[in-house]
């Protein structure tokens, strides 16, 4: 069986999209086009809300709605596409791995630092998170997203941590990845997989976005192999395929900066 | 040679220096590398545990999580990872971060959060080495605190119920194992024939589930499917851990039939040889 209809993928609107957010919905992008999957990008102020899990981004196939990359690539396996069938055994260990520890250290900063960071927050967070709403409903969810994430970093053990303890973190999750790749094209060599699609989308989006101090983008940018992977993966997916989803990666507000 | 290094931790039990996963991992550590630890178990005294247990003391440097600790040693340059390659150690944090985001859950859950077992054996267990009034608080903080991690990394929709969120985090917990069991395939330790940072976190997490006594066992039962990460842990107790092991089960409460066993053994032969002098001295006079 294929996928006869169009992939949906929704996520919040170009105005409101934190980092975070803009750095999963970029991973699901980069599996589908690289899986062949014909996708749409469509932006909804309510993403999270219409979400199953609540969290963005989602597809919409036909009459099913599936959220976040892990259920996503389970939905297109089931569907018969696969890009880690070629790997064995210790392999797939190894990439699951690898795509939790970017879960877990570099998705993890990322929340950090769009909410737990006061400067960050103050004058980044609140305003896009809140921008489609009216005063007070802004100022009410953006507290209780921030509430909420700090909740779950206190029970991780991340809300004692200090900024330069979390950019170390990245650091320290960028040299693994660097060390990984070493010169490889892709993470297992010659074809790209589901891990290739998630570091892609995060490290890509913390190269792009533009943010109060540039210390992040600074620690990826240490890594050229991982740069260069970064502009691999945009140059073979994300140009020459159909205008809308280049220009929905390329082109944002004016508040990010091309990665050229 | 560095300053006198002490660390202060749980205790342990059923065969093992210790039950909880993060001093398992450090004293595991200790070892691999050859770093002179002195370990102070926390028992029934008034220095109680103020907050992140273990803790590294060296002279005034006070240190507290695993892999802080872990970092202070390299530092001081007892360093387990001495032979890896650069990829080794780049897999080396992958798979701790798999650990820590698959199995700790469901870790976390048999010990702290499963009523039978937490009413029968990890409160009773823990309340006895915290000092009163200490003891009618803490361990309910603990799981508290543990159903909340849990529930809070791990419970969002669509798992609306604690039911559907065990569900899934056992599944992910077994799949954890099972990923780690291909890994190890049949070599003695992850990255050759030396024990490394790895070995020590996945002993860690991995002992107290294979040999704490607990009456709902899902997690164990699975583990002992996988014969390889079990004679993992075996070698590893057996290797790094027996004069500790002895120590403690004399030191402590005895559980393990097995040494009692051997101590009644031991005991038996002691008598007997005094009984034997004793008639041989009455037969002489």
């Amino acid at each position: 069986m294929s996928l006869v209809a169009e992939a949906f993928v929704t996520q919040l609107a170009e105005e409101q999209i934190l980092l975070s957010d803009n750095a999963s919905s970029l991973a699901v992008q980069a599996f589908l086009q690289m899986c062949n999957l014909p996708v749409r990008v469509v932006c909804r102020a309510n993403a999270e809300y219409m979400s199953p899990s609540g969290k963005v981004p989602f597809i919409h196939v036909g009459n099913q709605v599936v959220s976040e990359l892990g259920p996503i690539v389970q939905f297109v396996k089931a569907k018969g596409h696969s890009l880690s069938d070629g790997l064995d055994e210790v392999q797939k260990a190894e990439m699951k791995a690898y795509m939790e520890l970017v879960n877990n250290m570099l998705l993890t900063a990322e929340l950090y630092l769009q909410w737990c960071d006061d400067v960050t927050v103050e004058e980044i967070t609140h305003p896009r998170y809140g921008s489609p709403y009216p005063w007070p409903l802004n100022r009410i969810l953006s507290y209780q997203k921030q509430w909420e994430v700090r909740r779950k970093m206190k029970a991780i053990g991340w809300a004692g941590k200090t900024l330069e303890q979390v950019l170390e973190d990245v650091d320290q999750c960028c040299q693994a990845l660097s060390q990984r790749l070493g010169t490889q094209p892709y993470f297992f060599n010659k074809q790209p997989t589901e891990l290739d699609a998630l570091v892609f989308g995060h490290l890509f989006t913390i190269l792009t976005t533009q943010l109060t101090t540039d210390e992040l983008s600074e620690k990826v940018k240490n890594y050229s192999n991982l740069t260069a992977f970064c502009r691999r993966i945009e140059q073979q997916y994300f140009e020459g395929h159909d205008k809308d989803s280049s220009t929905t990666v390329a082109a944002r507000s004016a508040k990010r900066s091309l990665l050229r | 040679m560095a300053a006198p290094m002490e660390l202060s931790c749980w205790g342990g039990d059923w065969g093992l220096p210790s039950l909880h996963p993060e001093s398992l991992t450090v004293m595991a550590y200790a070892k691999f590398s050859g770093a002179p630890l002195t370990v102070n178990t926390i028992n029934n005294s008034w220095r109680a545990p103020k907050g992140d247990v273990p803790v590294l003391i060296s002279e005034d440097i006070v240190i507290s999580q695993p892999a802080k600790i872990l970092n202070f040693l390299r530092k001081q340059k007892y360093n387990a990872d001495y032979e890896l390659s650069a990829k080794q150690g780049a897999d080396t944090l992958a798979y701790i971060a798999l650990l820590e985001e698959k199995l700790l859950p469901a870790l976390l859950h048999t010990f702290w959060v499963e009523a039978e077992n937490y009413c029968s054996v990890t409160k009773p267990w823990f309340a006895s080495r915290i000092a009163f009034p200490l003891s009618l608080y803490l361990p309910g903080r603990m799981s508290r605190e543990a159903l909340n991690r849990i529930l809070l990394t791990r419970g969002g929709p669509p798992l609306y119920s604690l039911t559907e969120v065990e569900a899934q985090i056992y599944r992910d917990a077994k799949e954890c194992l099972n990923l780690l069991s291909k890994r190890l395939g049949t070599s003695q330790f992850f990255f050759g024939d030396t024990p490394t940072t790895l070995d020590a976190f996945v002993f860690g997490f991995l002992a107290p589930i294979y040999k704490v006594c607990f009456p709902r066992v899902q997690l164990q039962e699975h583990l002992k499917q996988l014969p390889n990460l079990c004679r993992f842990c075996d070698d590893i107790l057996t290797c790094y851990f027996r004069l500790t092991v002895l120590g403690f089960a004399y030191f402590n409460e005895i559980k393990t039939q097995a040494i009692y066993d051997y101590l009644r053994a031991v005991l038996q032969r002691t008598c007997m040889l005094h009984m034997g002098r004793g008639r041989s001295n009455a037969a002489a006079v």
